[in-house]
């Protein structure tokens, strides 16, 4: 009893950390990766580690307790939603929630940027908090079709329950009912991950990276922090949705490397989408593809 | 490089991350701005140094002054490299902004930048070729080493000076000190 008590601390502690070094390699993956694709040599695999340093070093300015507060509220849902995330086999309170838990948590991490961005009072900074808030609006009716498809055909709301399902039969992104789901949470991929041809919301040329404008110093690498921890979170909710979780490790990073060099490819190649163009996107095809799978789930069961 | 030699890592991290972490800030002078597309793009690509261009002056540590400064261009010059946050780095790029250039005899443009902000370090010629970008890259990798990059410093130090050159070129300044500058003492923006 105390040995598994004192095994979930240890995880609680160490699955951050382990979920923060894959989101600063995917990070830095993405830049390398860029690079190639533009045919360039590209920055070393450890730029965004050594942009980290630079910006804890650097004096950060403060715009009023909210400002700070805002960004810890953030960072904390993303922390939080690693702890309710399986990776592998650890879980370490992933039995208390599901996915209901995890649909509220993915709404820190706008939400506390949006408030700590606000108290800085800059008009590029609303408007990408509410382009933001539009996309938002955009992937998420796809993604709760998607997400309730996927509970109706397991019954069940816990991720741990979905993963050993998969293990049992197929993995959900190939098995008959649930691919039209698995393809719709594809194809909004990018937008929850927040790359082209979605990234309307820090569009560094139009509006100077929309929310991120005001920060600088610590805040920016408290901000970096959250958006690697936001990747490993986007990437491992598919992994364990659609392709089955993994039993160790290793073979769960791997299957994350693949979807999030997808992702990442797809980046390279688009340009940004006009915010109609993405909601118009976003509730077409990826909409039309969820609900018509969760169709089929509750008609054949 | 010795961007992978571990013991300087461990020994100075600040230095060390300040050098290979380099993000200059978008600010567009003058005609020296045309250097800078081929420098961040495939045929240079300066983001293997480290160097990326960042949107606002609140992420950046880098300041590129790229070609002549006018008057109405040195106040927002002014109030670019004032937003951004300790330790930052100024280079002017080009003739203009070291004497005047072409510009020497005009009436409406800065001659010797220097006297209103702090500059670590120029890249002479008319204009540069990309590749000296990077050399002034690497060389202020070495100032930085030397602890000799200390414009930032100088600008805390002396802003009472800064300040009054601003002033006499420009009047009254319609934003508070940034430091306090020994008469009356005021709260700065940053």
């Amino acid at each position: 009893m105390v040995e598994a008590m004192v095994e979930t601390i240890l995880q609680a502690v160490i699955l951050p950390v382990v979920a923060l070094a894959i989101g600063l390699f995917f990070l830095g993956l993405y830049r390398v990766l860029m690079a190639r694709i533009h045919w360039r040599y590209g920055p070393p695999l450890t730029q965004p580690l050594i942009d980290i340093i630079r910006l804890l070093y650097q004096r950060g300015n403060s715009h009023g307790v909210l400002f700070d507060l805002g960004l810890v509220l953030s960072l904390a849902g993303a922390v939080a939603i690693v702890l309710f995330l399986p990776f592998a086999k650890w879980c370490p309170v992933s039995d208390s929630g599901g996915l209901l838990v995890i649909l509220y948590l993915l709404l820190f991490m706008p939400l506390g940027i949006a408030l700590s961005g606000g108290e800085g009072a800059n008009p590029n900074t609303s408007i990408g908090i509410s382009r933001k808030l539009i996309l938002a609006l955009g992937y998420e009716v796809p993604l709760l079709l998607a997400l309730i498809a996927i509970m109706t055909h397991y019954r069940t709301i816990s991720l741990v329950e979905i993963v050993r399902m998969q293990r049992e039969s197929w993995w959900a992104l190939f098995s008959w009912p649930l691919a039209l789901s698995g393809i719709a949470y594809l194809l909004i991929l990018p937008a929850i991950l927040g790359v082209r041809p979605f990234d309307i919301a820090s569009a560094p040329q139009e509006i100077c990276s929309g929310p991120m404008v005001e920060y600088g110093g610590k805040y920016l690498a408290l901000a970096h922090i959250q958006h690697a921890l936001s990747l490993f979170t986007g990437t491992s909710l598919f992994v364990n949705l659609f392709l089955g979780g993994a039993d160790n490790a290793v073979v769960f990073f791997l299957k994350m490397l693949v979807v999030f060099i997808g992702g990442v490819s797809v980046n390279a190649v688009f340009p940004r989408f006009r915010i109609e163009q993405a909601v118009r996107y976003l509730w077409k095809w990826p909409t039309v593809l969820a609900f018509a799978g969760l169709l089929v789930v509750t008609l054949v069961k | 490089m010795d961007r992978n030699q571990l013991g300087k890592w461990l020994k100075q991290p600040a230095k060390m991350a300040n050098k290979y972490s380099l993000n200059a800030v978008y600010f567009c002078t003058g005609c020296g701005i045309i250097e800078i597309p081929p420098v961040i793009t495939a045929r240079w690509d300066a983001e293997r140094f480290g160097v990326i261009p960042v949107a606002t002056p609140r992420q950046g540590n880098l300041f590129m002054i790229t070609g002549y400064v006018s008057l109405k261009t040195l106040r927002a010059i002014i109030r670019t490299y004032e937003q951004m946050p300790d330790p930052k780095y100024t280079v002017g790029f080009g003739s203009c902004p070291i004497n005047g250039g072409m510009y020497w005899d005009s009436y409406n443009t800065i001659k010797h930048l220097d006297k209103y902000i702090p500059v670590d370090g120029w890249i002479a010629g008319c204009m540069p070729r990309p590749e000296a970008v990077f050399i002034a890259v690497t060389h202020l990798w070495t100032l930085i080493d030397k602890d000799m990059a200390n414009g930032y410093v100088r600008y805390r130090e002396q802003y009472a000076q800064y300040r009054k050159n601003q002033e006499t070129l420009f009047g009254k300044l319609d934003w508070p000190p940034l430091y306090a500058t020994g008469g009356k003492a005021q709260k700065g923006q940053q």
